[in-house]
């Protein structure tokens, strides 16, 4: 494992790399994250899912998006545009350091999303696959503004700050400009215009999911699986526990073992 | 400010990110303060509180930090031993340390860590010289009878706390803790294997031997059940006469992740300020001694001239 320092200067990105520990499969992979405190609650799982995929023979980069994690910056000023920016920052990085001509992205809720915008007539991109995907940014958007909500009558100070409308969400911060990049993005626009095979590997069932399903099944080249698992990735204790979702880590797992592209 | 990320150690690494200011910046070029993890969050610490710190403490007072993960924690990979986890972080510290020495010459360290952290600072602290200061966030501390009584008066006048008490002893309901509370099963939901807190006199003796040592010492509490007003870690500690080694700072509110950010911004300034002071009081004592020296060295040579 090599971790380091990458993209442009103003904006650099934390990224981690694993070498690909067996037979080359000759395809990279790139782990995108979900947002906020699911990005802490995650990291675990997919530091474990990139030793694992790094030992069937894919190399594999993990990043902090600009704004979060150890990368550069806050998210003042930052947008959807910028994320999908970082993506493909990631999947060049990945190309190069593992000498492979394609990357498979794995995005992760908010993750997913971003993947599927880096992927759109993007042909580095061998394939996308979609982890308990965010289907739409707006309903995601909107789902948080309810949370904020409720747990302001629970007694929470959390709130969204007048007058420039900031969403404070679980100890994280979400400005405007990112929130109104985020909601432009729905996954119904975007994986039409992704080239590579698309799968879709779910820890629950959800009706976003399967309208994306339903959706996405016209494609010959579309994979789904349920592997039920624990999805509260926005559950917070006081003590900073992390959700270990096993059963999903170990479904994509097989998916790139079984599948070589 | 300038990072980049450091593995420590050749075998199974310890990963963290020195974030060092500008050069014209610097305010203590042999000090900096390593950030320590809390729980099971990886380096960049609850709600990103201790990446907002470490940058905040570059630019604000001009020290370098090191954030990192201890062995089994974040991106550090497990090591085998016999040791403890609250073992293993002292000697990873002082790894670091020792690190930190041979490449950049930091001989002096000041610790900060929330929790477990807290914890963790806080007995480096008593096992090496080279900690000059502990930032310690909801670090040791136990009830006295005050915080009793404030912790239980209102309980006692409440009907509700009533009806739950006797529900829970008759059997009809459950105090959940640890993994239970978040409803997800415990195979699939880590939490932090805290080890029991010490009895309070071995920490009382603890810090009354960093106090004769000069330790500085920054305790921030949160609203949390144990703490209850401003003057309870002196009151718990006592006869320790800590003096002006020891700053308290209350944040009744404030939640023990910080995950308000209003809260995470005092507390980031506060620390900065307490910091910038410490390095200019060693400052200041280090000139002092210097021009002392050289009394002493003027005056040696005035009273024996051969």
């Amino acid at each position: 494992m090599e971790a380091f320092y990458f993209g442009p200067s103003e904006s650099y990105l934390l990224g981690v790399f694993h070498p690909r520990q067996s037979t080359n499969r000759n395809e990279a992979v790139v782990l995108c994250n979900p947002f906020g405190q699911e990005y802490l609650r995650a990291h675990k799982s997919m530091r474990r899912l990139a030793i694992n995929l790094s030992h069937l023979g894919y190399s594999v980069l993990r990043f902090d998006y600009r704004g979060t994690g150890d990368s550069a910056g806050d998210l003042t000023g930052v947008t959807a545009d910028h994320w999908a920016d970082d993506v493909e920052h990631a999947i060049q990085e990945a190309m190069d350091m593992a000498a492979v001509p394609k990357v498979a992205l794995i995005g992760l809720r908010l993750g997913a999303l971003l993947a599927a915008k880096a992927a759109t007539n993007n042909k580095q991109v061998s394939r996308l696959v979609l982890w308990d995907p965010i289907t739409d940014g707006s309903s995601y958007l909107g789902d948080i503004k309810s949370s904020v909500d409720q747990a302001q009558k629970q007694g929470s100070r959390s709130r969204i700050l007048e007058p420039d409308g900031t969403i404070h969400f679980n100890g994280f911060s979400m400005p405007p400009p990112f929130q109104e990049t985020i909601a432009s993005l729905q996954l119904d626009n975007l994986t039409p215009s992704v080239p590579a095979p698309i799968a879709q590997i779910v820890s629950h069932e959800a009706e976003a999911f399967t309208n994306l399903t339903r959706q996405l099944s016209e494609r010959p080249d579309f994979y789904y699986e349920l592997a039920p698992a624990p999805h509260d990735w926005n559950y917070v204790d006081h003590v900073g526990g992390i959700l270990w979702p096993k059963p999903v880590i170990d479904a994509i797992e097989a998916y790139f073992d079984q599948r070589a592209f | 400010m300038r990072e980049q990320v450091v593995m420590v150690g050749d075998d199974l690494p310890l990963v963290g990110v020195l974030c060092e200011p500008d050069l014209d910046k610097h305010s203590a070029q042999n000090t900096a303060v390593i950030l320590l993890n809390s729980g099971v969050i990886h380096r960049v610490g609850s709600c990103r509180l201790s990446v907002t710190l470490a940058r905040n403490l570059s630019d604000r007072a001009g020290l370098a930090t090191f954030r990192f993960d201890f062995s089994g924690i974040g991106d550090s990979e497990a090591r085998r031993g016999t040791l403890t986890a609250a073992q293993a972080a002292v000697e990873e510290v002082q790894e670091v340390m020792d690190y930190l020495s041979q490449w950049k010459q930091y001989d002096r360290f000041i610790l900060y860590g929330l929790c477990s952290g807290a914890f963790a600072s806080y007995r480096t602290a008593l096992a090496d010289q080279r900690v000059i200061g502990t930032v310690q966030l909801d670090g040791y501390c136990y009830m006295t009878w005050k915080s009793y009584l404030l912790h239980y008066a209102p309980r006692i006048l409440s009907p509700s706390r009533w009806i739950r008490f006797l529900l829970r002893n008759l059997g009809f309901s459950k105090q959940k803790k640890g993994a239970e509370v978040s409803g997800i099963e415990e195979r699939y939901f880590e939490v932090p294997d805290f080890a029991g807190y010490p009895p309070r006199q071995e920490v009382k003796q603890g810090l009354r031997k960093l106090n004769d040592r000069g330790l500085n010492m920054l305790y921030v509490f949160f609203g949390n059940e144990h703490y209850k007003y401003q003057k309870q870690f002196e009151d718990c500690f006592n006869p320790v006469a800590f003096g002006d080694n020891l700053k308290v700072i209350h944040h009744p509110y404030a939640t023990h992740i910080l995950s308000e950010p209003e809260d995470r911004k005092a507390v980031v300034e506060s620390i900065s300020d307490w910091v910038l002071s410490l390095i200019e009081d060693k400052q200041q004592l280090t000139d002092n001694e210097r021009q002392t020296g050289y009394r002493v060295c003027v005056c040696t040579s005035n009273e024996n001239p051969n």
